[in-house]
């Protein structure tokens, strides 16, 4: 008993103020991702790459939206989303108190972004965003005038409708014999 | 799919008003009862961390009891596998009412990483009704502190639903490029993200940048090669060190014509030396 109190004088009080006090989590935590609604350009980079499906990226019923959304409840905080986003839309935070009370909806984060339609077939296929940051990644990356202007057409296609234009481009609209 | 009829008595005795009741004139310990539905034991391995004299939850009147008959609260783990669903109804009939459900873990919250798995109900709340959520795979000891007093309400919850609906402007994203060429920095960036993971990756592209800037001419090989060999040497962390020449030779090269010399010989460089 002796002993017992001699090596908790040595050690002293260790138990953490928390909650009563904030807590510091220790370096590189992976806690809640964080979502910056601002920067995302809806490309579903995260969706692919998240594991339990925490965050899914679909066009909402009449196409008229592209929902991103992301279950924290689900998330189990790998942090592949955060390695494949191309922009640092989302982040894993140092944000730890996550826990809600009844309603598990408070759990959910929601982004809503505008389609972008097919110029040729006025289907939705992707977000307005998207183009434009794919558009604005080609300007800067040292391709000709001619090959931007082609870029900006085609960017704004369906891959189905861009599959027929760069066919219809290579054989001038004539059906062909290829050999 | 329904899967448990809540009994009427169950019910009737368990209004939100009962619980509070229960919480707030308790005058005792709360007595918290751990089932493990299925879980990979991370869960339980935190719980048991959060239950060490390190963050004491003594301290709150929680304590761990061994039956559910003793129970006010039931701290439920892991994706209801098949196997637990009954052990899991008999426990929480067993625990006297008002009862309190706190599901723990992706797993307990959602089914986590499971939910799709043929062999699980993914979640508790799929089940028995939940009153409070605990997120994280698995929660941190904090976490679970903060979610067992959320729960009390001596904490007040934080996280509330979250939806962007207006799609504005979006900022210019795309920065200028050092070499007038962005397909530079994505090339560079994936390499540095699969040489040293996304956290360091991030951070040996940012010291790579910084030292081609350094350079003054980032299109001289001569100069680049002086002023990353210069950053490597007085880098600290001999990883970052020895990434960024990999990153120089296998990268850099791709987009400046270099010779052979202009590579850096990552064998001869001294790093550490401030
Ligand atoms: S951290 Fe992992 S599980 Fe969570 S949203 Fe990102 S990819 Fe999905
Ligand atoms: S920009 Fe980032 S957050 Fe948005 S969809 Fe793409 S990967 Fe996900
Ligand atoms: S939430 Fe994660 S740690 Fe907990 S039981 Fe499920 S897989 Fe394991």
């Amino acid at each position: 008993m002796m002993k017992l109190l001699d090596i908790s004088k040595k050690y002293g009080e260790i138990t953490h103020k928390y909650p009563f006090e904030p807590y510091k989590v220790s370096d590189n935590f992976r806690g809640k991702p964080a979502y910056i609604f601002d920067l995302c350009i809806g490309c579903a980079a995260c969706g692919i790459a998240c594991p339990s499906n925490a965050i899914t990226v679909q066009f909402n019923d009449d196409k008229s939206k592209l929902i991103w959304e992301f279950d924290c409840g689900r998330c189990i905080f790998c942090g592949r989303c955060d390695e494949v986003c191309p922009t640092g839309a989302i982040k894993l935070s140092e944000e730890f108190e996550l826990a809600v009370k009844f309603d598990k909806s408070a759990l959910i984060q929601r982004g809503e972004l505008d389609t972008q339609y097919c110029t040729t077939c006025h289907k939705p296929f992707s977000a307005k965003r998207l183009v434009k940051y794919s558009f604005e990644c080609l300007s800067k990356a040292n391709v000709s005038e001619k090959r931007l202007e082609e870029a900006k057409n085609y960017l704004c296609m369906c891959p189905t409708c861009k599959k027929t234009a760069t066919v219809a481009t290579f054989t001038g609209g004539k059906e062909m014999v290829i050999e | 799919m329904k899967t448990y009829e809540i009994p009427n008595e169950i019910e009737l005795a368990n209004t939100l008003e009962q619980k509070l009741e229960l919480l707030k004139n308790i005058g005792r310990s709360f007595s918290v009862f751990r089932i493990d539905c299925g879980s990979c034991n991370g869960c339980e391995i935190e719980i048991f961390a959060a239950i060490t004299p390190l963050w004491d939850p003594e301290r709150f009147g929680f304590k761990l009891v061994a039956n559910p008959r003793h129970a006010d609260i039931l701290l439920c783990t892991g994706p209801v596998t098949r196997q637990m669903y009954y052990p899991l109804l008999r426990a929480y009939e067993a625990t006297p009412d008002p009862k309190i459900v706190v599901a723990l873990g992706a797993c307990g919250v959602t089914g986590g990483i499971f939910y799709d798995a043929y062999s699980v109900l993914s979640g508790i709340d799929k089940i028995i009704p939940v009153d409070a959520y605990i997120p994280g795979c698995p929660p941190h000891p904090a976490s679970i502190i903060y979610g067992l007093t959320t729960a009390l309400g001596v904490m007040e919850q934080k996280l509330q639903k979250v939806s962007f609906e207006h799609d504005g402007d979006m900022p210019p994203l795309v920065e200028d490029s050092v070499m007038g060429n962005t397909l530079f920095e994505r090339d560079l960036l994936v390499q540095a993200k699969r040489l040293m993971s996304y956290v360091f990756g991030r951070k040996l592209f940012d010291k790579y940048i910084h030292a081609l800037v350094q350079s003054g001419n980032t299109k001289d090989p001569k100069a680049t090669k002086v002023s990353i060999t210069q950053a490597m040497q007085v880098e600290d962390d001999p990883r970052y060190a020895e990434c960024m020449g990999i990153l120089h030779n296998e990268i850099y090269t791709q987009y400046v014509l270099c010779e052979e010399e202009d590579k850096i010989d990552l064998h001869r460089v001294v790093w550490g030396a401030k």
